[in-house]
């Protein structure tokens, strides 16, 4: 390719119906004559729109001073000429130069808003990183880890490849993985900060050197396509709003003929012995709960039909019971505890529910726990994991 | 050799990558710009705190460094690229031929990024549609990065660009 030709590297689009012009990939043209199209989109989309252009550049990995210069003049120049129009640029807390680079915007002209994407897209997400929340994914990991460690080798864990694992929380699962299957490559990717700062503490503690954590969004990561031969994505599809958007991306990221593995529960099913029927009463309710907040815990056996939605072939699905028989019958009780705390205790309040259906609700975990530590009782948590390969 | 900033060799910096290369081929695709920006940041990166976007962020400043080089259009001769660690710093120095009447760009350029007043400059020059290229990328690189720069000529013939970056401080 000469010089002279465009740099095919990244993409422009308009949305009419959300007045939203986006760009993404890599903009970094020699003159802004190579970006002459993208400019005049640009044009043409202020003079569609009525009230408000947003400018999404979430997914703008990289552009150099010159396309910045062509953009910022003419923002500039159209939020002088056009003042009925707002222009808000939304820029992303994980690409780091965006939300320094964009800001000057609003400082040239007031009526540009500059915005950094941020969790609260999720509506669960705030759920989830609370620091709450740390103590329940160490001792699922645990509990899960002795089921995992058996079944991952069937859906194409082994010594020596490249590896991902999206949304990892706390870092535990790529630790566990690196001792026992010795990848060549992890990189563990989330959401919350904080969550990394413990994953990264707990990996220097254990002298651990080889796993690269990084803060980045699901659904739209800089890394790279086509890198790695598994992709992990454990207990998370089940609580975005838009899961399709998710396996895109871990689709996006899969080598072709490497796989995706997933995990999610179906918390319905979740049933002890005795007091059956209060534990079933309450995690129907967890399903309808989680449900208000746009999130999907009954996703488990709908991995199925979403690996072949999002194009995967030769799917290997399979379910396992995590129980109070798995080690220590407390671990089960602790994870059940945790889970009284955040379900009864922050979303069914934040729902608004009633104080009579909030104590209806805690006796299920209560007698859940009962269950679990009762000498001749049984609990049960399902999972269902299940992996999908990216074609050839 | 003349310079025109404050030396600041005397810092401990640890050499972790040199890059050398015939101006004429890097001039021969534009491309070699991003390749070479994200290729560089990739390889130094993979020991950081957060490797994915520490090179994200190196890449971004270093293209901006490699595309001065290339538009310098200065060949023959060669482009020497250094990237070195210090304590909370990435060093990139960036030596590319370029003639000495042209020089001046980058000194001028320079000077309006290292002294005081350099935000009021860079949003002047962002809303200029004749602005000079060359003070928009240095003052963007001031302003953006926290970085500082040093400019060496180097026997008439060729420019050193020294640009600092705290790039795990612009991660938290």
């Amino acid at each position: 390719m000469s010089s002279h030709e465009p740099v095919p590297l990244f993409s422009a689009q308009f949305d009419l119906n959300s007045q939203e012009f986006s760009l993404s990939g890599i903009l970094r043209p020699l003159s802004p004559i190579e970006i002459a199209e993208t400019t005049t989109l640009l044009e043409k989309s202020i003079n569609q729109v009525r009230g408000v252009l947003y400018i999404n550049v979430k997914r703008l990995i990289h552009m150099n001073a010159t396309a910045y210069h062509a953009l910022a003049r003419l923002l500039v120049n159209a939020s002088r000429a056009r003042r009925d129009i707002r222009f808000v640029v939304v820029t992303s807390s994980v690409v780091g130069w965006a939300t320094r680079t964009f800001h000057h915007l609003s400082a040239i002209e007031p009526k540009i808003a500059v915005e950094a994407y941020d969790s609260a897209f999720y509506p669960g997400q705030t759920f989830v990183e609370n620091q709450s929340f740390i103590p329940i994914l160490r001792t699922q990991t645990k509990m899960t880890w002795r089921h995992e460690r058996d079944i991952l080798p069937r859906h194409g864990m082994r010594a020596g490849i490249a590896m991902a694992d999206i949304c990892c929380g706390i870092g535990d699962f790529a630790v566990l993985v690196h001792k026992e299957f010795k990848p060549a490559r992890i990189v563990a990717l989330d959401h919350s900060a904080v969550s990394l700062d413990y994953a990264r503490k707990v990996a220097a503690d254990f002298d651990i050197r080889d796993i690269e954590y990084t803060y980045g969004d699901a659904s739209e990561m800089l890394l790279e396509d086509n890198q790695f031969d598994l992709v992990t994505c454990r207990h998370s599809l089940q609580i975005f709003n838009r899961p399709d958007i998710l396996l895109k991306e871990l689709y996006r990221i899969c080598k072709p003929g490497g796989r995706v593995y997933i995990t999610n529960e179906k918390n319905s099913h979740c049933l002890g012995e005795p007091r059956a029927a209060s534990i079933q009463w309450t995690y129907n309710e967890v399903a309808t709960l989680f449900s208000h907040f746009d999130m999907d815990v009954e996703m488990g056996p709908k991995s199925r039909r979403l690996l072949r939605d999002a194009g995967f072939e030769a799917i290997e699905m399979e379910s396992f019971m995590v129980s109070n028989l798995d080690g220590d019958p407390q671990d089960f009780a602790d994870v059940v505890a945790a889970w009284e705390d955040v379900y009864a205790g922050e979303m069914s309040v934040r729902r608004g529910d009633t104080s009579e259906f909030i104590k209806r609700f805690r006796q299920g975990f209560q007698d859940h726990i009962f269950a679990a530590l009762h000498p001749k009782g049984y609990a049960g948590w399902p999972i269902w994991a299940a992996s999908g390969r990216k074609p050839l | 050799m003349s310079e025109q900033s404050t030396d600041r060799t005397a810092l401990p910096f640890h050499p972790m990558l040199e890059l050398e290369m015939e101006m004429e081929i890097f001039m021969s695709d534009w491309l070699h710009c991003n390749q070479l920006s994200n290729y560089v940041a990739r390889m130094v990166s993979h020991d950081r705190s957060d490797p994915v976007r520490h090179a994200n962020l190196l890449s971004s400043a270093l293209n901006e460094l490699f595309e001065i080089s290339f538009r310098s259009g200065s060949a023959p001769g060669r482009l020497h690229c250094d990237i070195s660690r210090g304590d909370h710093l990435e060093r990139i120095s960036l030596t590319f031929p370029c003639a000495p009447e042209q020089q001046h760009l980058y000194r001028d350029a320079s000077t309006k990024a290292s002294g005081g007043g350099a935000l009021e400059r860079y949003l002047d020059a962002l809303a200029d549609e004749n602005s000079v290229q060359e003070d928009i990328i240095l003052l963007g690189l001031a302003i953006n990065y926290d970085a500082s720069l040093l400019l060496r000529e180097v026997e008439g013939r060729a420019l050193t660009v020294i640009l600092d970056i705290p790039v795990e401080g612009l991660l938290n």
